[in-house]
């Protein structure tokens, strides 16, 4: 405003008119002093006067807009100077590096106009090839997760962070000062530049003791390793050449060790195009695992048992390859005896062994003794199977996690006063070991990205980035430096963890800066990685370059060890007395140790085997339900050390008997919305003697209800038994019976006729084909599809009723006796069928045919009649009963973040509208419009869908069925490829291969 | 009446011989008087019942279908069992009226009047459902082909559609029916009213209607023109409800029994609906000789007639389920019978085939208290039959992994009484505004109205 003659000085007094110094001071500040002591902002009423007419108007906006049309959901802005490097409407994807667990697999992050909307695998990552877990697919809603924290906390007060960063770092140099220790407590540290950084801490404050945990951890596996090899650090399995696999209580395809490089190997031996000579796996486990599912022959036994079996194998084999350099002996016929094997799987077995001799390979689970993993390893080098180890590629272990007996003494230190700062970096040792004395500790500093049960009890809390929003650099193999790099600004007023730890080791809080870590890791990477790749490239180039591709591989071959047999020979058979009940604790297949128990697409998920969401349970044999007179969702109270839980029962077919699985992970009480209320916190039986241990169990009064997405009817139920192969849903054989016959299904085809002629498809058409022997039903697909197609998510109480939303699902049969049932599974989606039941009874044309072969969704037409879901053979159909993003009481989508997750492309359904799988139509049109831009034609392999780039062991393929050179053409027309319910004529485009067992009989 | 009838005589229809004039009065009576203390009791009650249901209704509206206990396998639950009840009861109305006309059934007169009544408030009632069922009620317009700029068109392939045009057909021809019916009644009333916005309003309705020969030829001929336009629409209506099942290919409704079998089974309740309300209104207007007991008693043998139909389709539904040897279809049926709805299902099967059964019992089909509750249960099981065929094959189809259990839900309840409220209410206002027996067609059945060759 430029000053005009009538801009006055006004004076009050002639003091302030001849410039008096005490009138300029009091007039800089506009009360006098002590006027302002009594005015604390954060003591007011939380609605200000600003806040005040900010709700006045919003209350006066909402009228207004109640009265507007429902469908107008605001307006959409364009660019108005468009950000270098973004095309409106066309993805951007970035390479980084997914810590959602220890395996740290490299992935593809999927932005649009700058917001991430989409994980997938890098393919570029020689260990996860282009491929994430469903934990992984999903965790993109933990960056949009409202209940994230925003700015740093002292005892739940906003603070500014620096003011936060000097008092922090003026209490540890205190500690330091006191001889008072701080522990700093984190997770596994697989990042090299994170333990250099921890180092560094160490260094500045001398008193830092760092403690790190998972709480599944393969501790057990290392020790053994350090007994028998000598290296702590173990090889990872080329299970890809592997002729026999033996699990020991090892779920590696469904969640231990990086199982998705599992998977993928696995599976590759198992591929009816490639050859039929497939692996065979054998499992022996007390709990039905996902890869018990998959076994082609599964024996049932305790885990605690597993050191006999082990002992007896042994015995077994080197009786028979003459190898024997161990005394102890226990013959298979005494464990068959004792533990009620069938005599003729287990010598089936160790033939097996003994004929792939090299060719084999016995893996323990991690939860097993570190003696049985001892002996597994001997196990394995009698067989020679040390042929299998790439060591190449091993599993480093960066930092030791803390043993049992560390954190004993954690806890009697603080008990004993001479710690005073308790650190928790990223981790949650309150819930996760039950570790409640921290309490006691005078400063408790917790870095946390949303509330836990840790961070509720500590005085400072220092929000932290979400990995998308981060710098790293992760090393869990030897063979691989994986890069993280961030892809959006921070969401919330958060710190990387790395950089306010930074912060600490600069000794003051000026030092901060949003760069400073990423320059820490940028010369770390220099000195570390570059320095030692004597690459021509300049350190710029390479360094961009290797972000660019989100991994450098190194080349760190160590030779092989010789076994030190000294290691097994003090090892006893135990002949252990029965106990009576017996507890396994589990981790949970997609929440984890509960780190992701505030993600509701993961909580959501049904468990492999059982179907059950949102909650943890007792799992228990028939058997012992009866034993124990309890049914499903009857409540049992598990009991040990004067400890003791309360958790709803599941029956389990093929369980072992007098044994209770539970899954961990669940029950968190400080969590965000969708985690509350969701199952039981059993960690608190932990008690320092592992994973598994005798308990006494007992009938609780009462029930709980369990939400399963299938209906549970006991499998000798004559009623309904076998359903699955009566309607031939489910078709399958085994590779003996293939290869004396490969076209056996042949007996089962219908000839079907129509009295009409249906449309013809001459030209591009879109199948999809499942191949049932690579499908291991590990959930990836769903989780995939969730996140590409905003499938909503619906609660607990919806999941009862029956109304997931879920588009795919996995469906999972038993036949064979409820002790040693057979298990089979299927993936179910829209089957897009050619003659769809679904299409004729609509009676406003909301669902109909694409001359491509899609069976079509219009949302808009649709006025939610039900009838075409009524009429869905397969029932795949999902129906919006409620508008699901408003549907939680505490309204979980309505916030400005949680819509940020939604794919674009896709458009988010309304209430009482009908939809299903769509064969991802937004990535055909995308196809489409690149092959016209590109002035090419479209053909079916431009084209992968969301669960089809997500499956770890590439079972689902995609493709034009018309095009007979396409891959989808070969496997349409395989002699193994059936339709679900093929004498309904529903004629449908998706074709199942039958899954051959690989078993030495030519039934099933 | 003594047992000595004499069957070569065609029985009188109207108990004694009433003076035309008494006939009159005591048809009108409940016009002209103002409604008693019971009266308003009753309309109390079920105007109470109707606003459970406006209740129902407005939180299913406000919050979604989400509050009824359908779900993913069960997308059709109670709005659709009462859809396809109601539109059952309506049934009786017209087959009285129209096919019983056509036979020249006399007994009809007394309660052809009444009877079309509750087939037009019960197909109102039964009209609601198809449209709140539906996840986004604000567009159940889309069901009409209309011309809009989108070119968009309904599928004509679609039961759903079919039922839209069926079912609206059959309501407007049921009305103009009715309304032919009424206008020499109109007259009547016209005539002998002295209020004169009553004179007006039934002036307006009588067209003019002066009792003279011509009238009667004309209407005479309408009447039976219309009787046989609607006859073959009692068949045709249930029998596309019926599609809406037997079009599709689910276990269970892909049957071809059904449209017999619904158009039986509509009969069944809707005769059954017709004497439970007759008893009543018979008590209480004094139309004991107008609306006679060998009326009830010739209507509780088509009760035990279409009962046993009924009875028929059960069996033989399970006959070819297990003569088609598809597993499926076999298992759908056990499935009724002992999976777990099976106590619905024996409860349609007592309900249904077992207590009819006693009308094979003169003494029964005669007495009055227990012919009504035969015909409750006949109500109550024709609405577990749609029940068990709606929810039952619904809930365990081809895939197992797919099945699951229906539990109705309180609003679905709140819907269900509220449907039972709005067909009584409009019962209630029906019998206080327009003669519930047809005063023209009873006169005609006095005996001695008719010329005849007897002494007299």
């Amino acid at each position: 405003m430029s000053k005009t003659k009538n801009d006055k000085n006004f004076w009050k007094s002639l003091k302030e008119y001849y410039n008096d110094p005490d009138v300029l001071k009091s007039k800089s500040n506009e009360f006098a002093d002590g006027v302002t002591e009594d005015f604390n902002p954060s003591e007011l009423s939380p609605i200000s006067r600003r806040n005040f007419l900010a709700l006045l108007t919003a209350s006066a906006a909402f009228t207004a807009t109640a009265c507007s049309d429902y469908q107008d959901k605001g307006e959409i802005i364009a660019y108005n100077k468009r950000p270098e490097g973004i095309i409106p409407g066309k993805p951007n994807f970035y390479a980084s590096t997914c810590t959602g667990c220890s395996n740290n697999c490299g992935v593809l992050v999927k932005t649009r106009e700058g917001r991430p909307i989409k994980l997938d695998g890098n393919p570029d990552n020689p260990i996860n090839k282009g491929k994430i877990c469903a934990t992984g697919e999903a965790s993109i809603l933990n960056l949009y997760d409202p209940d994230r924290l925003s700015g740093a906390h002292k005892n739940r007060r906003k603070v500014d962070w620096k003011s936060i960063d000097s008092e922090i770092i003026d209490i540890l140099n205190k500690a330091v000062s006191d001889g008072k220790e701080i522990a700093l407590i984190t997770k596994t540290v697989t990042s090299p530049t994170y333990k250099n950084l921890l180092t560094e801490l160490k260094t500045k404050y001398k008193t830092l003791k760092i403690y790190s945990y998972e709480m599944f951890d393969d501790l057990n596996k290392r020790n053994a390793w350090e007994k028998s090899y000598g290296s702590r650090n173990y090889p990872s399995l080329k299970l890809d050449e592997a002729n026999i696999i033996l699990s020991l209580e090892s779920d590696f395809l469904g969640k231990e060790g990086n199982y998705i490089e599992a998977a993928r190997k696995y599976a590759g031996k198992r591929d009816v195009m490639q050859s039929i000579e497939f692996n065979r796996l054998y499992v022996v486990e007390g709990m039905m695992s996902l890869t018990g599912m998959n076994a082609d022959y599964r024996f049932r036994l305790r885990p605690d048992y597993q050191k006999d079996f082990v002992l007896s194998l042994i015995t077994e084999i080197t009786n028979k390859n003459g190898k024997s350099l161990y005394s102890k002996s226990y013959s298979g016929k005494d464990f068959c005896t004792k533990y009620g094997f069938d005599q003729e799987k287990y010598s089936t077995l160790v033939q097996d062994l003994l004929n792939n001799q090299g060719k084999s390979i016995v893996l323990a689970g991690n939860s097993l003794s570190e003696e049985t993993h001892i002996l597994v390893n001997y196990l394995n080098d009698v067989l020679e199977n040390s042929a299998l180890y790439d060591n190449n590629s091993i599993n480093n272990e960066l930092i030791k996690n803390s043993s049992k007996a560390d954190w004993k003494e954690l806890e009697s230190k603080i008990k004993n006063k001479t710690v005073s700062v308790v650190i928790n970096a990223e981790a949650n040792p309150v819930f996760d070991l039950s570790a409640s004395f921290i309490n006691e500790v005078e400063t408790k500093i917790s870095l946390v990205d949303s509330e836990n049960e840790t961070s509720s009890v500590s005085n400072y809390v220092l929000p932290i980035n979400h990995a998308l929003e981060s710098w790293g650099d992760y090393n869990s193999r030897s063979n691989l430096i994986s890069l993280q790099q961030p892809v959006i600004n921070p969401i919330f007023d958060t710190r990387q963890k790395e950089n306010i730890i930074l912060t600490w080791v600069n000794g003051h809080s000026e030092a901060y800066s949003d760069d400073a870590y990423h320059q820490y890791l940028k010369n770390s990477f220099k000195e570390n990685v570059y320095s030692r790749l004597n690459t021509p490239a300049a350190f710029d180039r390479f360094w961009f370059a290797s972000l660019h591709d989100g991994a450098v591989q190194l080349n760190n071959e160590t030779s092989a060890n010789q076994f030190n047999y000294s290691a097994v020979s003090d090892i006893k058979v135990e002949n252990k007395n029965n106990s009576e009940y017996l507890v396994h604790l589990q981790k949970s297949y997609y929440i984890g140790d509960g780190k992701f128990a505030g993600n509701g697409w993961l909580q959501e998920m049904p468990h492999p085997v059982t179907k059950v969401a949102w909650d943890n349970f007792a799992a228990v044999s028939p058997l012992t339900a009866k034993s124990l007179d309890v049914e499903m969702n009857d409540l049992v109270e598990v009991t040990t050390d004067g400890k003791n839980v309360k958790l709803p029962v599941i029956v389990q077919p093929g369980m072992a008997d007098n044994l209770i699985a539970v899954e961990l992970g669940y029950g968190r009480e400080v969590i965000s919305d969708s985690g509350k209320n969701t199952g039981t916190n059993a960690n608190i039986l932990l008690n320092g003697k592992g994973y598994f241990f005798d308990v006494n169990v007992s009938k609780a009064d009462g029930t709980y209800k369990l939400a399963s997405t299938q209906e549970h009817h006991s499998l000798d139920d004559t009623f309904v038994k076998d359903f699955h192969r009566k309607r031939k849903i489910i078709q399958e054989g085994t590779v003996k019976e293939y290869q004396k016959d490969n076209r056996f299904l042949d007996k089962y085809k219908y000839e079907n006729f129509d009295i009409t002629k249906g449309p013809e498809y001459t030209g591009l058409k879109w199948g999809m084909a499942i191949d049932l022997n690579k499908c291991l039903s590990c959930g990836t697909c769903v989780t995939a599809c969730n996140v590409e197609n905003n499938v909503p998510v619906v609660g607990k109480d919806q999941v009862l009723t029956g109304r997931e939303m879920q588009w795919i699902r996995l469906d999972r049969y038993y036949s064979g006796t409820p002790e040693e049932p057979i298990v089979s599974n299927q993936p179910m989606l829209c089957q897009h069928c050619d003659n769809a039941p679904c299409e004729n009874v609509c009676p406003v044309n909301a669902t109909n045919h694409s001359t491509d072969g899609l069976n079509q969704m219009a949302y808009n037409r649709c006025v939610g009649t039900r009838y075409c879901a009524n009429n869905c053979p397969y029932k795949v159909r999902r129906f919006n009963f409620y508008n699901f993003r408003d549907h939680f009481a505490n309204a979980y989508y309505q916030n400005d973040v949680s819509a940020l997750a939604h794919n674009p492309e896709v458009t988010v359904r309304s209430r009482g509208v009908m939809e299903k799988c769509t064969f991802c139509v937004q990535r055909i049109m995308e196809a489409r419009e690149d092959a016209i831009r590109e002035n090419k034609p479209l053909t079916g392999d431009m084209v992968t869908t969301a669960c089809q780039q997500a499956c770890p062991t590439d079972a689902i393929v995609f493709g034009d069925s018309n095009d007979k050179n396409s891959k989808l053409y070969k496997y349409r027309n395989h002699e193994l490829g059936y339709h679900v319910l093929e004498v309904l004529n529903v004629r449908p485009n998706v074709t199942y291969l039958a899954k051959l067992r690989n078993t030495h009989s030519e039934e099933v | 009446m003594s047992s000595t009838i004499d069957y070569s005589q065609e029985l009188s229809v109207v108990e004694g011989k009433p003076p035309l004039r008494s006939i009159d009065d005591a048809i009108i009576k409940p016009l002209d008087s103002k409604p008693d203390k019971k009266y308003y009791m009753a309309l109390a009650v079920t105007i109470s019942m109707l606003g459970i249901g406006v209740i129902g209704l407005a939180l299913s509206f406000y919050y979604g279908t989400g509050l009824w206990g359908n779900n993913n396998p069960v997308g059709w639950g109670f709005p659709i069992v009462n859809f396809v009840f109601w539109v059952g009861i309506g049934h009786a109305g017209t087959l009285i009226s129209a096919i019983l006309f056509l036979f020249r059934q006399k007994w009809r007169t007394g309660i052809a009047r009444f009877a079309e009544g509750m087939t037009i408030f019960a197909v109102m009632t039964a009209m609601i459902f198809p449209a709140i069922h539906v996840g986004r009620p604000w567009l159940a317009g889309y069901l009409m082909p209309y011309p809009n700029q989108h070119s968009l068109w309904v599928n004509f392939t679609s039961p759903l559609l079919w039922d839209v045009f069926a079912v609206s057909t059959y309501f407007t021809v049921s009305l103009i029916f009715w309304y032919v019916g009424l206008i020499p009644d109109f007259a009547t009333l016209r005539d002998r009213t002295s209020n004169k916005i009553k004179k007006i309003i039934y002036s307006v309705f009588s067209l003019g209607w002066r009792h003279s020969n011509r009238h009667w030829q004309h209407y005479e001929m309408v009447y039976l023109i219309l009787a046989g336009f609607a006859t073959p629409l009692v068949l045709s209506v249930h029998t596309i409800v019926s599609f809406d099942f037997a079009v599709s290919i689910i276990p269970g409704w892909h049957t071809t029994i059904f449209p017999p079998y619904f158009v039986a089974g509509a009969v069944f309740s809707g005769f059954a609906m017709v004497q439970n309300v007759l008893i009543f209104i018979r008590k209480i207007f004094n139309y004991e000789h107008i609306i006679t007991l060998d009326t009830l008693e010739k209507m509780n043998k088509i009760i035990l007639l279409t009962g046993m139909l009924v009875g028929y389709a059960y069996g033989m539904e399970f006959f070819i389920a297990w003569y088609s040897g598809v597993q499926p279809e076999q298992f759908a049926f056990v499935n009724r019978a002992f999976g777990p709805y099976a106590w619905a299902y024996w409860i349609m099967v007592s309900c249904n085939v077992i207590s009819p059964q006693l009308f094979w019992f003169k003494k029964i089909r005669r007495s009055i208290p227990v012919m009504f509750v035969v015909a409750v249960f006949v109500n109550v099981g024709m609405w577990f039959e749609r029940f068990v065929i709606t929810v039952t094959s619904l809930s365990r189809d081809f895939l197992p992994s797919s099945w699951a259990y229906y539990t109705p839900t309180l609003t679905d309840f709140a819907i269900l009484i509220g449907s039972f409220g709005l067909f009584f209410t409009l019962l209630l206002l029906f019998t206080k505004t327009l003669p519930v027996v047809s005063i023209a067609e009873v006169k005609a059945v006095v005996d001695g109205a008719q010329p005849s060759h007897k002494d007299h």
